[in-house]
Parts: C-alpha cells; structure tokens; sequence
C-alpha cells in the first residue's frame, strides 16, 4: 500500500527539457521492500533527470508528432490507464502513476508486494489507488484557492513539511493535506479521545451550517433533423458546518421542487454516515419512469472543520436552459464567426452573471477582431486565443 | 572541521539532489554522511536548515551510510541528538525519529544484538503508549503528535521485520481502547496482527496470550525477535495481490492453523474493535486497515466476514478512489461469503456509475473501467488473469460507457475494449433487444475513428488512435466475419483518403492475426496498384506495396511498378521502387520482375538504384528459390534497429560473400600406404554439420613441393564415415613439410563459409617409395648395384637404432615391410628406398643386439642424412 517514490513535475513546451522537477519524494524503506518482493524483476527508482525524460516521452509530451514512431505511435502500444511503464535504463520501471493537470505532472510509484513478472492485474495492487489518493491530496492543497505563480511556489516549498506528516514513510496517513498543515496549527491543542484523524481540531463559537448547490450543465446542440441535442447537469452540493463537539450530528434533507427531475448517480462524502438504499441504486443508467426515487434525500454525517463535497449528483432535466446557435466561416485568414442565444421559455432571467466563452484551438493568437453585439460586451483574450461575451454582470 | 554554515549546507544539498549519484562520486562524498550527523547538534545551524538535513537523510540513507556498521552509527548518534534536545519545543524531535528509524531498516542494522534497535525500540513504545520518559523528555504540547510519529516508526519496523511486535499486541489493544491516538494505534494494531497470525501459525505461539497480555512497555522487552526469526525475515505481503495469493505458500500456513473457541473470540473482538472505529480513521487510512484485516482473516474459522458488513453500505456511497477499491479487495478476498449475487450487482451498478461519472477525474473512471473488466466475479466464467466483462454486467448497465469520438484516447480505448468485449457476448447471444446491438454502435465508432484520421492535415495522434482502436477491435474480434469485413473495408477507405498513413498501415499488419492480415493485404494492394502510379503520394504507396506485394496478381503490380518508375526521380523513390521490387524478389516473382530490373538498372538516373537494380536482377537471373530467399532474408548479424538499407546490404553479404566461420569440419591424416609412382597423403574428414560442396586447398611451405590440387567432396554429413580423400604428393625435394589447409564449404541454410584449419604435417616417411621389385633371387644383386652407386658422390652412414619390445623383425615389419629387398629373417634385411623425386636410400640392418641394431646407410643425398637418423632413432619409440 505504500509509495516507492512521489513527483511533481511541471510541463513545460517550449524549453529545452519540456519540464522540471518541482518537487520529489523517495522512500528507502519502501524501496528496500521493493527490492525483496521485486525480486529478479525489481527496478530501481531512477534519478529525477532520467525519470523526467522517460515519463515525458511516455506521455507523449516530449516530440512533435510528425513522423511515425514506432516505440510510440505502434497500434499494439494500447494504454487504457494512468498508468505506465517507463523504460529507464534499458528496463521498464512500472507501474507509474502519473496524470497531467493544470500544466503539471503527478506521479508516484506505488509499491507491488510480489514479483513483476508476470505483471500483477492492476487491480490487485493496493498501493495503485493510494498513490491516485495522495496525487490527487497534492492537486488540491496546490491548486485549492491558488491565485498566482508565488502561491504556487509558496505551497510547494510547504510540501517537504506537509508530506513529512501526512505521508512520513511512503504510506498515505492522510491524503487532505490541509489538514496537515491545520494540524501543525492546531498541535497546542491537547486533544480529548476517539478525534477522528480527518479533524485535526474543535470549533469554538457561534454554530452554523452552510450549504450551497452549484450545478453544471454540459449540452450539445446540433441544430439538425435526426440528431438529437444532449445536456447533463452535474450537482455539488457542498457544506461548511461551524460547529462545537467533537462528532456533531448533523443530517441534511434535501427536496425536489415540484415536477423537478430526480437526483441520480449520487456519491457521497466519506463522512456520510448511512445512505439510504434508494439513494445507493439511483442512477442515469436506468430508463426513466415514474417509480423513480425522487427524494427527500437524507444525508447523515458528522462534518470535518472544512468547506466540504457533501455529495455529487446528476440529473436529467427535460430542457437545456439556454439554447444556442454557433456558425464559423472561414474567410481566407479571417473567421466570420455568429452566436445566437436564447434561453429556454421555462427559465427565469434571473442570472448574477451571465458569459459565453468562445475559445479557438489549434489557430494562434487573434491578431484582429471586429465585432457587433446585440447586448452586453465582449473581452478579448488575444495570447489565449478566448473571447468571453459577457451578457449579464 | 567546523560546522558548515547554512549556505554551504544549502548548496551541497542542492548538489546532491540534482544527482546523487554524481555527487557519490564526487571529492565530497565521503564525508557527507558525518558531516550531516555532526552538524546536526551545531548551535550555529537553524532548525530549519537541520530539518532540512534530516529530510536529506530520510530519502537517501542507503548513499549516506551505505552499510549495517554505518547505518548503526548513524542512528546511536541521531538518538544521542534526539536525547541531548533542550526541554522545549523543538521541531526535531518527529525527524528525529523518523530518521533514525529509517537509517536502522534500510542499513539492515535492526536486530536484537544492535544497540542503537535496543534503545530506539523502548523508546518509540514507550512515547506510543504516551508513558512519561523523564521530566522534560517530550513537551506536553509535543506529546500527542510524537506519539502518533512513534506508532509510525513502530508500523514501518514492523513491515520490515515482521512478527516484532508479536509481544505487544496486548498492549497496543489496550492503548486503543484507551485514550491513544486512534488512526496510528488502529494501522499498527492492525499490521502487528495480520503479521502474527501469518507467523504464529507456523511458530505455534498462542494467540490469545498475545492478543490479551500486556506487557509493560518499560520493563524488559515486548520484541519479538522469534517471531521475526520464525519468520526467516521474510517479508509479509501486507495486501497481497490476487489471485497470485491464494496460491502463495503464506496464505495457506495462514489457513492451516486452527484457533481454540477462545482465541477466536478474542480474535473477533480486537477485530470488531478496529472496524468498529474504523471511522474515525482518513478515507486512505479506512482502506489500508479493510486491505489488512480482510486478508488476515480470509479463510480462518471462526471468524465471519459478516463483521465486514456494517462498514460496505457506507463505503459503496463514496467517491473515494481508496475505499471503493478496498471493498473490490474484500470482493476479492471473500467472495460469496460476504457478497451475494444482489450485493455483487450493487457493486458492479456503483462500480458502473463511478466509471463515468462526470465529478470524478479521468484518471478515476480509467481505473474504474480497469476494474470492472477485472472485477473479481462470485463465479467467473472466463480464464483467470484475462480481461473480461463481468457476467452481471448486462448491455444496459454498459450503455453509459459506450465511447464515443468525443472521449479522451485513453478513455476511448478502455471503452472500445469493453464494447469489443459486449459485441463477443453478443455475438454468441444472438439475442436481439430494444437497445442498438454494440455491433452496429461498433461499426458507427470505427466508422467515425477513420473518417477523423482521414481528415487532411489532422495530428498524428488522433491517426494513432484510429489504429490502435482498429487493432483493439481484430485482437477481441478475430474470429467475426461481420465484424473484419467491415473493418477491411473502412481501412481500405482511409489508405484511399490518406496514403501519408502507410508507416501506421504496414504497422498493423505487423502486429494483427492472419485472419485480418491476408485478407487486408490483397485488398491494400488492390488500393495501390489500381492507381495511376504517378500521383504525389508515390512514396507512401511504394512503401505500402513493399509490406503487401507478394506472387499474387503479379501482372498489375508489375504494371504498376512499370508506370512508377518513370516518375520516380528521387533517390528515396528509387529506393522505394527497389524495396518493392525486392518484396517481389522474395516472393518468388519471376518472369516480367526480370524485365522490369533490366529496365531499373539502366534507366534509373541515380547509380546507386542502378546499381541495386542490376544486382537484384543478377540475383534472380543466378540464384535459386531458396537462395534467393536467404540472400534477401533478414541477416542474422544484423540487429534489429538498423536501416532497412545496411540490413539489406549485411543480408547480401552474409548470403554472396563468403563468411568466416568457426571450423565446422576436421582434417586427420590416415596411414601411409605405398601405391603407384607418387607419395600420396591420407585425408580422414569429419563433418560437425551437413555441409555440401566441401572444397579444401593446401599449401606448401616454401618451394619444396609442387602445387597441389584442391580436394573437393560433394557432401559430408556428421556420423556418417566419409570416404578417405587421397592427396599426391610432388616433392621437389625430399623433405618432410606442413600443410597449410583452408576450406570452403556451403552450410544447410545456404550461407558460403571459408575456414582455415590446423596445418597437416608430412612426415619423412611419408615421402617413402618402394623401388620396382627385382626378379625373384636377384635382389641381393640389385640392392649392392644400388649401394655401390651411391658413392663417391653420395654419403655413408653408420647409425644406432634402438629396439624396442618387438624386436628387428617387428620393427622392420611394422615400419619398413614395403621396402625390403633381402631379408634373412630374423638377423638381415637390406632395405632399399625410393625418395621422390629422384633419390635413393639404402639400408643395411644386420647383427642385432637385443636393445638395438646398427644401421648401415647410403643415399645418394647427402642431405637426407640428418632426416634418416631422427627417423631410424624414433622408430623404437614411433608405434
């Protein structure tokens, strides 16, 4: 279940290497276990320049495309997974858990407690979805209310420490690292018995519990006999629950408005006491029909200090919210570009804020734009290629 | 030497962890290591800097001390520093102990007889179970965090020496129960037991002893250090991986021992006790203890995986990556005794959900997707260790992981496999539902995966994809006619929209079934040859007839090559044009391939396409099938990676010129006879392999002999004897000599091969001649004609020849029998000897004694005489 080694890399086009090592994380006792489970198939954990080279190129982030590589572009080269082999040296370290976002590759080698060859499944290996675990712990401390480059740069330089508490010997203790850093902050605090390790400390004052619900809708529109438009609205629900005792109670019902769609596909919070069956069984892949569960939904749990997911949902509502229609001509070197926006008879004009973004790939920054809209105003974000028409502000 | 200051530290840190193994080697690595432990007690250093040094000595101890005796040192004087630490807060202490732990485990220091293991070990029991250590030892405020970093340390030394804390399972209970810290004391609770029940049943140890005797942390020893030896060091697979463990050797001594009605019971309550808070514990930490406890107890009696029961229905509800998959292991671990069949439809629906749904990262759903195809089944169907559809998981379930062009690659490739996987069900089913049949949905996916890689201009990439999807889809669906043709037909469709795609192509076809490669390659060359011949894609093309020509449908591609050739004006065009027209070549093209080389090799305007036209036309016009086959086969010598160009060149040369090989045959030299007018030698060959037209060529050393003629043999074959090969000898004069002896041959696999062997010796004797034999009764007449002619201008001799056992009559029969013209046995023998080419040798032995006999000579070459004494001198001894 442990980690053999962790990395953070930043990708970056352009530069000779194509990236850095921001950070990285051995652990010799895990290696040293490595090695007698490992057996005649044991790597070792390279350096952090051969790692660099061998993962970039394995994530195909190294060289342009242009020519047919067999080590790279073969058909029988099939990954289904984030996670790889690296030749390094001739051998082929695996499996690497690795994934890029936000510019940035995590990575870590998780430990297989027998011998490589003939590779275990994946799903056998515990330490696969551990090392997912703390990859992802790392994302969000890193990324959670980021700003700018210096905030970066100030949580990576944290993150010797942070990893020293939640992960001392390559075993996760505690994927949250904000709770590391809180429960530095809070190690003055003599703790009473049976603290959950996911709350590093008490609240003390006035209690209150906040929730709020943000919904995202992803639709496609084609505008055309014989295609059917799609859309899926995907919930949040997150909470902040300010309140004294150690493990306070707390339940949260939540209710369909009238003729409102059932919540489907729901996951919860760790922290989610019990769920209801109904609420287990709910899902998209189901057709549709009147039996359907459709709520209160009751969530009991007892929340940590803070801002939390309470819970993800989908729903299937029987109309997009705002029907659009795109048309892009192309012009010699000029794009002639319209949008059309309506909003669907049933929902109210009521928004905070209200903007299309309109990004261009794959063509270079926009030299020149003129433009004409009907209401509102458009922002040019000429070096990212984005126009963002801002309707409601 | 001083303290370093916190600059240089800065630097030789940086230094070391760009490369450590350059640093290794460096002026400066030896003393890292002490200087590291010295200045860590430094008043001058910041604790910041000392963190930092800690830090260094936590990831790379094995470079820092690199043995036992090192690694000892290193953690008695990091616990030294830890003990010498001022009363107040310090932010050492944690790394402190983490570092000297870890120098012990990794430098291999830890055992009983280790001083720095026999302080370490009392103290990290010791601040586990929160005792007071001495006034001022652990300030309060430090107190609970140490302890949770003290039941690390004891968690990691018990990983790598299982079974040391067999002793204080008891007393981990009751600190749990207590106030202690939950998680730590939960982890190493957890771990300790798991370890003792894998050892216990071997070394027989009581477990309700242990699991309810509390030892105090401060008397004399709770370390198990049998328990460790019990278990031989061996590491313990904490999770192990299945299916590999159920047959592995731990598992069944886990399985073997029985537990009294007691121990059971205690068992099952420090069980319960840890599910039971098991709560209270991190998402990550939840997963790691079901992981332990579930196969600790997988298979012991008595204790039922209904305890696991209470925590599932909460887990199945979460998100979370770890817990989802620890409940696949307790899936994995117990089967149908804790999942029925609805339990393990439940599963697979949250497992299904998780997979696609769209608050969870990609990396998630791939791996959820890994799982459901690996999802250990209560009753599976299909060979253990292969990827397959879960049989509860119905077209239904799966229409929400259908792919689509939209997908990630990756994510499309995962959920093309299943589809593949659902369209083989399917295939077998024939049932017909309300739902499209994934075949169809199949077809449109393919469908659309061509036409995107067909696009002008678009990114390798989405190319790649087409054709590993493309790949996916023969390897799952190899034996489906409905499937292939459709799938031969879209490839055909896009090498006609996109020729620059042929590297992909000829790729495919490396790595795909026949089944799909045949078919697929008369239809791609159908492509090919059916065009013009002259368009802009002439390079692409010639490289895809170079993978598909072969003897079929000769003509058109012969009409093809024709039409191109005048278009090919460029070298790598010309060379395109060769490759295929060596594809031909080898696939036994004949007739008009000749004509159209003739016309290459004088028409072609590069010298080196003229060249390789003209040599593959001598090739077809000289070589045989066979021949022709190695000659253009890949070389042997060759590695794999080189050009296409200097593999081909290495093939030619392995197969037309002739190689030096290692002697596959041997040359021996038989006896002498005596026949006709010239000294012939006796050849005895032996074949180590069948060789064929076997040619051997002698050389003389100097001018003493005529040139001799090769010896030639059609064929040798090992163990069978071979024909003794006679070689006459012409002596100029008469002298013995060496034989420098080569070979030529042709090995089985057609390859020529030239050998030079260990040189034949021609031995005086063997130049020996009889002379005519006189008429009966005149030999005494003859033989003194011949002596008296001897001198004056030849040389007389007088010479001892030893006699061995035999006796003269023996010797003389043995050696000289040819030669003899009087004899008086056994007393007299006057021997009379012809040398080539034309000198005499005459030998009178008469009056034996028993030891020797006196040998009176004559020649009429005086030179001989040094070789005739050596000769009669070594006769005795010669056998």
């Amino acid at each position: 279940m442990a980690q053999r080694a962790v990395w953070l890399i930043s990708h970056e086009p352009g530069t000779p290497l194509r990236g850095t090592v921001r950070f990285s994380r051995r652990y010799p006792t895990v290696e040293k276990r490595a090695r007698v489970f490992n057996r005649a198939s044991y790597v070792p954990i390279p350096e952090d320049g051969p790692f660099l080279k061998a993962l970039l190129f394995e994530l195909r982030l190294l060289d342009d495309d242009k020519d047919f590589v067999e080590s790279r572009d073969s058909c029988s080269r099939i990954n289904k997974t984030s996670i790889y082999g690296l030749l390094v040296g001739g051998e082929e370290l695996w499996p690497v858990v690795a994934f890029l976002k936000n510019d940035m590759i995590y990575a870590c080698v998780p430990l297989v407690e027998q011998t490589l060859s003939p590779r275990p499944p994946l799903i056998s290996v515990s330490g696969v979805s551990q090392g997912f675990e703390l990859l992802y712990g790392i994302q969000d401390f890193l990324y959670s209310g980021q700003k700018n480059d210096n905030e970066l740069n100030t949580k990576l330089s944290q993150l010797p420490d942070l990893l020293l508490q939640a992960c001392p010997f390559g075993t996760v203790l505690d994927a949250n690292l904000q709770n590391s850093l809180d429960n530095t902050n809070f190690a003055s605090v003599t703790q009473p018995q049976k603290q959950p390790a996911w709350k590093p400390g008490t609240y003390k004052g006035k209690p209150q519990v906040s929730i709020s619900i943000t919904e995202k809708v992803k639709s496609m529109q084609y505008d055309k006999q014989g295609v059917a438009d799609t859309w899926q609205v995907v919930g949040t629900v997150t909470c902040k629950c300010d309140l004294e005792g150690i493990m306070p109670n707390v339940t949260i019902s939540l209710s369909l408005p009238t003729n409102g769609s059932p919540l489907q596909d729901i996951l919860v919070h760790p922290c989610v006491t019990s769920l209801d069956s109904a609420i287990l069984t709910s899902s998209s892949i189901d057709a549709m029909d009147d039996s359907a569960f459709s709520g209160p939904y009751k969530f009991p749990f007892t929340p940590p200090l803070e801002s939390f997911n309470l819970c993800y949902y989908t729903s299937q509502v029987p109309v997009p919210p705002i029907l659009g229609f795109y048309q892009m001509k192309e012009e010699e070197v000029q794009l002639r570009i319209t949008i059309n926006l309506k909003l669907h008879e049933s929902v109210k004009n009521n928004f905070e804020f209200c903007e299309a973004h309109i990004p261009f790939f794959n063509r270079g920054p926009i030299t020149h734009l003129e433009y004409k809209t009907s209401f509102g105003q458009l922002e040019v974000f000429r070096e990212k290629s984005l126009l963002i028409w801002i309707i409601v502000d | 030497m001083g303290p370093l200051s916190r600059d240089v530290w800065a630097q030789r840190l940086g230094a070391f962890r760009a490369s450590p193994s350059a640093f290794m080697a460096g002026p400066e690595a030896e003393d890292l290591g002490r200087d590291l432990l010295g200045d860590l007690r430094s008043e001058k250093l910041s604790e910041q800097t000392k963190v930092s040094l800690l830090a260094l000595s936590l990831e790379y101890p094995a470079q820092l001390w690199p043995d036992a005796s090192a690694a000892e040192v290193a953690a008695t004087s990091l616990l030294d520093t830890l003990v010498l630490l001022p009363p107040r807060p310090s932010a050492l202490r944690r790394p402190l102990l983490l570092a000297a732990t870890t120098a012990l485990a990794v430098g291999g220091a830890l055992g009983p007889t280790s001083g720095a293991s026999c302080r370490l070990l009392p103290l990290l029991l010791g601040l586990a179970a929160g005792s007071d250590l001495g006034r001022g030892f652990v300030p309060a405020s430090e107190q609970r965090p140490l302890q949770a970093t003290a039941c690390e340390c004891l968690r990691e030394l018990e990983s790598c020496k299982p079974g040391l804390l067999g002793g204080s399972l008891g007393l981990l209970r009751g600190l749990l129960g207590q106030e202690g810290p939950v998680q730590p004391l939960s982890l190493l609770l957890s771990l300790a037991l798991r370890n003792t029940l894998v050892l216990q049943s071997r070394a027989g140890a009581g477990l309700g002893a242990l699991l309810t005797a509390r030892v105090s942390p401060t008397g004399g020893g709770p370390w198990d250090w049998t328990l460790v030896e019990e278990g031989d060091g061996r590491l313990q697979p904490q999770a192990p991986s299945w299916p590999v463990a159920e047959e592995g050797e731990g598992e069944r001594s886990l399985t073997a021992r029985e537990h009294s009605p007691e121990e059971a019971r205690e068992l099952r309550a420090a069980v319960a006790q840890l599910l039971d808070t098991s709560y209270l514990l991190t998402p990550v930490a939840q997963a790691q203890l079901l992981w332990l406890l579930g196969w600790a107890l997988r298979g012991l009696q008595g204790q039922p995986p209904a305890l696991f029961k209470p925590q599932l229905v909460r887990l199945l509800g979460t998100a979370q990556l770890t817990l989802l998959h620890a409940v696949l292991a307790l899936k994995a671990a117990f089967g149908e005794a804790l999942f029925t069949a609805q339990d393990e439809t439940l599963l697979l629906r949250r497992l299904t959900l998780a997979a696609q749904h769209p608050a969870l990262p990609l990396s998630t759903h791939l791996f959820y997707l890994h799982c459901l195809l690996s999802f250990p089944e209560n009753c599976p169907l299909g060979p253990e260790g292969e990827e397959a559809a879960p049989l509860l998981l119905g077209p239904q379930l799966c229409r929400g992981l259908l792919p689509s062009l939209l997908h990630e690659p990756m994510a499309l490739l995962a959920r093309l496999h299943l589809l593949c996987l659902l369209c083989a069900e399917d295939e077998e089913e024939e049932e017909k539902g309300q739902l499209p049949s994934p075949g169809h949905y199949l077809e449109e996916l393919l469908a659309g995966l061509w036409q995107r890689a067909a696009l002008e201009g678009g990114p390798r990439a989405l190319a790649t994809l087409c054709f590993q999807g493309s790949y996916l889809v023969a390897h799952c669906l190899a034996g489906q006619p409905t499937v292939l043709t459709p799938l031969i037909h879209g490839l055909a469709q896009l090498y006609r929209a996109r020729p620059m795609l042929a590297p992909h192509f000829v790729d495919l076809l490396d790595h795909v079934d026949p089944e799909l490669r045949e078919p697929l390659k008369v239809v791609l060359r159908q492509e090919v040859v059916s065009r013009p011949g002259r368009d802009e894609a002439l390079c692409w093309h010639l490289q895809m007839l170079a993978r598909v020509a072969d003897g079929d449908a000769q003509s058109a591609t012969l009409n093809f090559l024709r039409a191109a050739a005048a278009h090919c004006t460029s070298w790598d065009l010309q060379q395109g044009l060769l490759q295929v027209c060596r594809a031909l070549l080898r696939a036994g093209v004949g007739g008009g391939l000749v004509d159209l080389l003739q016309v290459l090799a004088r028409q072609l305007e590069d010298p080196d396409g003229r060249d390789h036209a003209r040599l593959y036309y001598i090739l077809l016009a000289h070589l045989a099938g066979p021949k022709l086959g190695v000659a253009l086969g890949p070389s042997l010598a060759a590695p794999a990676l080189a050009s296409s160009l200097v593999a081909e060149n290495q093939g030619f040369v392995a197969a037309l010129m002739v190689q030096e090989a290692p002697a596959l045959i041997r040359l021996s030299v038989g006896s002498h006879e005596v026949k006709g007018p010239l000294p012939v030698l006796q050849l005895l060959p032996e074949a180590l392999e069948p060789i064929y037209s076997l040619e051997l060529r002698f050389r003389v050393e100097g001018q003493l002999y005529a040139p001799l003629g090769a010896v030639r043999v059609p064929y040798l074959c090992p163990g069978r004897p071979a024909r003794p090969l006679l070689l006459p000898l012409q002596p100029r004069r008469p002298a013995p000599t060496r034989l420098d002896v080569h070979a030529l041959y042709t090995t089985s696999t057609g390859l020529t091969c030239h050998v030079h062997l260990p040189p034949l010796f021609v031995n005086f004797a063997d130049l020996f001649l009889p002379f005519p034999q006189p008429p009966e009764g005149a030999g005494l007449g003859f033989f003194e004609e011949l002596w008296d002619s001897c001198l004056p201008e030849g040389a007389e001799s007088r010479v001892w020849c030893p006699l061995g056992p035999q006796g003269l009559e023996g010797l003389v029969s043995r050696h000289l029998e040819p030669f003899v013209v009087v004899a008086q046995p056994p007393t007299s023998y006057y021997v009379a000897i012809h040398l080539p080419p034309d000198s005499k040798l005459l030998l009178r032995l008469e009056a034996a004694l028993a030891d020797g006999v006196p040998v009176a000579l004559r020649t009429d070459d005086w030179a001989v005489l040094p070789l005739v004494g050596d000769y009669l001198r070594g006769l005795a001894a010669a056998v």
